[in-house]
């Protein structure tokens, strides 16, 4: 009760403020300042929640199958980009001829935002699982060997060098001393490809999809049906700021006790 | 150091050229089809591309549609989202009291606003602008936000010390020393736009570089969809230069950090 009332006090103007806001949002839509057919009120997406909840109805699949559809196109994309990236990344950093021979290449590709590859991927596999599957690979891809790459060049060579001394041979010193050290770098580089990945995956699903997400909303959008649109966006940005947070749990968990 | 930087060189040319060399390679030998034109034909593609105009309009007069979009959003969302998040570091109440309406929108991507915007806009440039305004302002608001959040108090409470108002602190020392990482934000802002547009180009436009792909998709003409590639990462790395350059010019003081 006591903590309770601590946290009132705390974020009365924050609590206030969100409650304005759906207040506002409820009367403009209940009066009609803004049309029904632009933006409906809060209470009836919540209504469309439940609702959504087991019904396929209008746009083909339940909230739930949508959002699995999505998940598990992001994260295995996304996993797969982290298998082959980071690796990718830290061998880049580590050894230079190898540096020397991939990075021209990934300096061309890089500045094109994984979006661009959309029309190309759908020419080359089809609006099926794989263009979306290659697109969100992609997308997660790049910030995973960029951020791999530089967090295994920051390695304090002063450490190396210790190493060397002590004898280490160049694959423990890459195991032992450039891998650690590369970690935090690493984990901004997946947090970075998991954002990205979501992003480029709702991208995906607007152009080309039969279910997931980003369908949803375009359903909403073609259906004329602004609830469905919100309902879709709020589950979108949710779903993001939930694996976000699970993968900063991870991070602290794994990097507990180094200094960034 | 010279023969350093002449070897690196060379890697780069063999690296780039034994992929140009292996791709023509693959053609040639048909592995692909028609799925996959040849280094050359991109080459030829982009010529012509330069000569006739696409889906009736010149390959610049599509770029400066994009980056007129791009430019209207960003300089929109500059304007409203930088000083939104220096008050919002500065000031403890407008934090309180904008910051959770914010951090309900900001996880949303920009991109997920596009059937929204469509409904609310129409089909003209509104909808584009208003979804590229929408990826430039969350990166404009947050990095304002921290870089005044993260202002060495020292300086703020040395300031106090010798008797500064609360605007001047605001202007002279906030305000300065929050400035590389509005900048920071700037070059966030202006690199998502560029990716808005090309989303939002790709729903449904008939004109700027995101339509010059989907068009090389509706012929199932790779070669414009690769040259069309290439453009808009040219322009992307393009805009991430400019913005260094004049960051180096207002905030001086970096320099020393950054090279």
């Amino acid at each position: 009760m006591k903590a309770l009332q601590n946290f009132l006090r705390k974020n009365i103007l924050s609590i206030i403020s969100l409650v304005v806001f759906l207040i506002a949002w409820q009367i403009i839509t209940v009066y009609e300042i803004v049309p029904r057919r632009m933006l409906v009120p809060p209470t009836e997406v919540v209504e469309l929640f439940f609702d959504k909840l087991n019904n396929p109805d209008p746009d083909g699949a339940t909230l739930l199958a949508h959002f699995k559809t999505s998940i598990t196109l992001a994260l295995s994309g996304f996993g797969l980009a982290m298998i082959i990236g980071v690796p990718l990344g830290l061998l880049m950093g580590w050894y230079q001829r190898f540096d020397n021979l991939v990075r021209p290449i990934f300096e061309v590709m890089r500045p094109i935002p994984p979006i661009a590859w959309i029309p190309l991927a759908i020419l080359w596999f089809g609006i099926g699982l794989g263009a979306k599957s290659f697109i969100i690979w992609l997308s997660a891809f790049v910030p995973c060997v960029i951020n791999s790459y530089t967090g295994i060049k920051l390695t304090d060579p002063v450490l190396v060098r210790v190493a060397r001394i002590f004898g280490a041979t160049d694959r423990e010193i890459f195991f032992k001393i450039g891998i650690p050290s590369a970690v935090p770098m690493v984990f901004t580089g997946l947090r970075l490809s998991l954002n990205s990945a979501w992003m480029t995956l709702v991208a995906a699903e607007l152009l080309a999809a039969t279910e997931g997400l980003g369908y949803m909303i375009q359903m909403g959008r073609r259906l004329l049906r602004p609830d469905i649109i919100v309902l879709g966006m709020l589950t979108i940005g949710l779903v993001g700021a939930i694996l976000a947070g699970v993968l900063g749990k991870i991070e602290q968990r794994i990097t507990m006790g180094r200094r960034m | 150091m010279i023969a350093i930087k002449r070897s690196n060189q060379f890697y780069n040319f063999v690296s780039i050229a034994g992929v140009l060399l292996l791709w023509q390679l693959v053609v040639s030998a048909g592995l692909f089809g028609k799925l996959v034109p040849s280094p050359v034909a991109v080459f030829k593609e982009f010529i012509d591309m330069l000569q006739n105009p696409i889906g009736g309009r010149s390959l610049f007069m599509h770029l400066w549609f994009s980056i007129k979009r791009v430019l209207t959003a960003f300089i929109t969302a500059v304007v409203t989202g930088v000083p939104l998040g220096l008050f919002m570091g500065w000031n403890k109440k407008v934090d309180a009291i904008v910051k959770p309406v914010f951090e309900l929108l900001k996880p949303i991507p920009p991109i997920a606003w596009i059937p929204l915007a469509i409904l609310w806009f129409g089909i003209g440039e509104t909808p584009k602008v208003f979804i590229c305004f929408v990826g430039s302002f969350v990166p404009c608001v947050v990095n304002s936000y921290t870089g005044m959040r993260y202002v060495d108090p020292l300086l703020i409470d040395m300031t106090k010390t010798f008797g500064a108002t609360r605007r001047q602190q605001f202007i002279d020392v906030g305000l300065p020393a929050s400035l590389t990482a509005v900048f920071a934000g700037l070059q966030n802002a202006l690199s998502l736009g560029w990716m808005c547009v090309l989303a939002a180009e790709l729903v449904g436009a008939r004109e700027g570089v995101g339509y010059i792909i989907t068009l090389g998709m509706d012929t199932a003409n790779p070669a414009m969809i690769i040259v069309g590639m290439l453009i808009i990462g040219a322009v992307g790395a393009a805009i991430a230069v400019i913005v260094r350059r004049i960051e180096r010019i207002v905030c001086p003081w970096k320099r020393g950090i950054t090279s």
